[in-house]
């Protein structure tokens, strides 16, 4: 009646979730298509493609288009390392991990028609969801 | 009542939850929901809990108050 399970990998699972959570760390400003190719900081075409696309004028100057390529498990990010090190003070990742996680938390309480109860410990966020 | 207990650690981003007080298959089937939103976890493990049956007792009714007669 009972089990435990932890989230680890790179992957984003939701594609509608996926946009609130990039909307939520400020990046409301996506593309979306089949196979986008990306661009680099000086406006250079990558090998890289990928159907949901944050582009650069929306990152940063001397940023490069920050890309979600669909894969059968889900979106994989594609984020240069330059990127990865200096957005959101090199926490770019983490922070998209943590509020894709805060709304998956939200769509299992609505699809639960649960009640939620929320504690912060440091940096632990502990939401219990009762239904 | 059934639960599900999430932490979000905001240092890794990583998402770990427990189901918790809801018998064999509807359990799996709110793990399934998980695993729809987050892909396959990293480690999932039955608690001691999981294992146990859930209980259910026939109920009898009593006649005590049977009109008539």
């Amino acid at each position: 009646m009972s089990k435990y399970l932890s989230f680890e990998a790179e992957i984003f699972a939701n594609r509608r979730l996926l946009l609130a959570a990039l909307a939520d760390i400020g990046y409301a400003d996506v593309e979306e298509g089949e196979a986008l190719t990306l661009y680099g900081y000086q406006g250079d075409a990558r090998a890289d493609t990928a159907e949901i696309v944050v582009r650069r004028q929306h990152v940063g100057a001397a940023s490069n288009d920050l890309g979600f390529r669909r894969t059968a498990a889900g979106y994989v990010p594609i984020i240069s390392v330059f990127d990865q090190r200096t957005l959101l003070s090199g926490q770019l990742v983490v922070r998209l991990r943590t509020a894709y996680s805060e709304r998956v938390v939200q769509e299992v309480q609505r699809r639960l028609h649960g009640t939620a109860r929320r504690t912060v410990e440091g940096s632990v966020v502990k939401i219990r969801v009762r239904f | 009542m059934p639960e599900i207990d999430f932490t979000i650690d905001r240092q890794s981003g990583r998402l770990a939850l427990h189901i918790k007080g809801i018998a064999g298959p509807a359990c799996d089937n709110v793990a399934k929901l998980a695993k729809e939103l987050l892909g396959e976890p990293g480690r999932e493990q039955p608690t001691a809990e999981y294992h146990l049956r859930p209980q259910v007792r026939p109920q009898i009714r009593s006649q005590s108050g049977a009109r008539g007669g």
